[in-house]
């Protein structure tokens, strides 16, 4: 672990730091990330330890993360789910980076899905592995995090202008 | 179909630098984190009598039992010597079938003691088999003796300022370190 550390710690880092959008919780989530690297790399027969490897590692790290911190504000997530789903898909063109702020101000699940669905490219079926829900179920919460993000979108250009 | 306009928002990963004292910091608990047991060098030994083999390999040689979870294994240790001894089984055999003999051949572990004459006086009066005589060697004294079974077992005391060991070093923190190189294959 210490001989792909060098290169594989910008990488991990660079993962999550965007992601989650806060150096405390980036520098937390790649500590944990190599910990259970090192303890995994223990098994037998000791897996493969590339970059990929330890992103993947990284990208369950993040989604627990999510996970816990959505327990710890349930009720405001639930009233979120409240809201009519909207009409789908999306025509606008849309500014990345106006976008990935109004991602930060989703409910955490739907934070979640879109991140992992959008911004690390994961099929429909990978991203319900992760959420732990069916693909049906993840399909339904993709299309209501979509209609949230572009609510926020527009409320953050409305403010823009 | 028209593409889905979020796939704009894929986040190619782009390495960053987190803070020195950060990856510092990080680097030193990956490295205090507990290795996985294999400090020690180990050896595997093929005998006939489970019993046998583990009473002398105690009682003889310094060794110290220190697991038998089945009557076909056992699992010694004398410092940072692992000595596993198996009963020639089917699950050693090689591809082929062939089974281990336990006594054949020449290969052998070489165990340094302090004082070889004085050992070899002690173990002939345990009644230990010895299948040669104290030989000088050009920087070492040897003597090879058989366990019960009729391995080889080889002791040696350095002899002069010609002899090399070299001093204790921590053990590889991976093992491929050392398998940069490619085998050579027939």
């Amino acid at each position: 672990m210490a001989a792909i550390y060098p290169v594989a710690l910008p990488q991990v880092y660079g993962y999550l730091l965007p992601r989650c959008g806060s150096v405390a919780v980036a520098e937390d989530l790649t500590a944990e990330t190599f910990m259970a690297a090192v303890a995994a790399s223990r098994r037998r027969p000791p897996p493969h330890v590339t970059v990929a490897w330890l992103i993947g590692i990284a990208r369950h790290k993040l989604v627990d993360h999510w996970r816990r911190a959505e327990r710890e504000h349930r009720g405001l997530a639930a009233a979120e789910q409240e809201l009519p789903a909207g009409e789908d898909p999306w025509h606008e063109v849309l500014d990345a980076q106006a976008a990935h702020a109004a991602l930060r101000r989703l409910s955490l699940p739907q934070r979640t899905a879109l991140t992992l669905r959008y911004l690390d490219g994961l099929p429909v079926a990978e991203v319900a592995r992760h959420l732990d829900r069916s693909v049906h179920a993840t399909e339904t919460l993709l299309v209501r995090a979509r209609s949230a993000l572009r609510r926020v979108y527009r409320e953050g250009e409305h403010h823009a202008a | 179909m028209p593409r889905d306009p979020l796939e704009a928002l894929r986040l190619p990963v782009v390495p960053v630098e987190p803070r020195p004292q950060f990856t510092t910091a990080l680097l030193r608990r990956i490295q205090g984190a507990p290795e996985p047991a294999g400090h020690a060098a180990t050896v595997r030994y093929f005998v006939d009598d489970m019993d046998a083999a583990v009473a002398f390999y105690c009682h003889a040689l310094g060794f110290e039992e220190e697991l038998r979870p089945a009557p076909a294994f056992a699992m010694l240790y004398r410092g940072d010597l692992r000595l596993l001894l198996s009963l020639p089984i089917e699950p050693h055999a090689l591809g082929d079938g062939t089974l281990p003999v336990p006594g054949t051949g020449f290969n052998r572990m070489s165990l340094r003691v302090r004082d070889l004459r004085g050992t070899v006086d002690e173990l002939r009066t345990q009644g230990i088999s010895f299948a040669t005589a104290i030989t000088a060697g050009p920087t070492v004294d040897t003597v090879l003796l058989r366990d019960p079974a009729g391995n080889l077992v080889e002791l040696f005391e350095p002899r002069g300022p010609g002899y090399h060991e070299r001093p204790s070093t921590p053990p590889p923190r991976r093992v491929h370190e050392h398998r940069q190189r490619p085998l050579h294959r027939r």
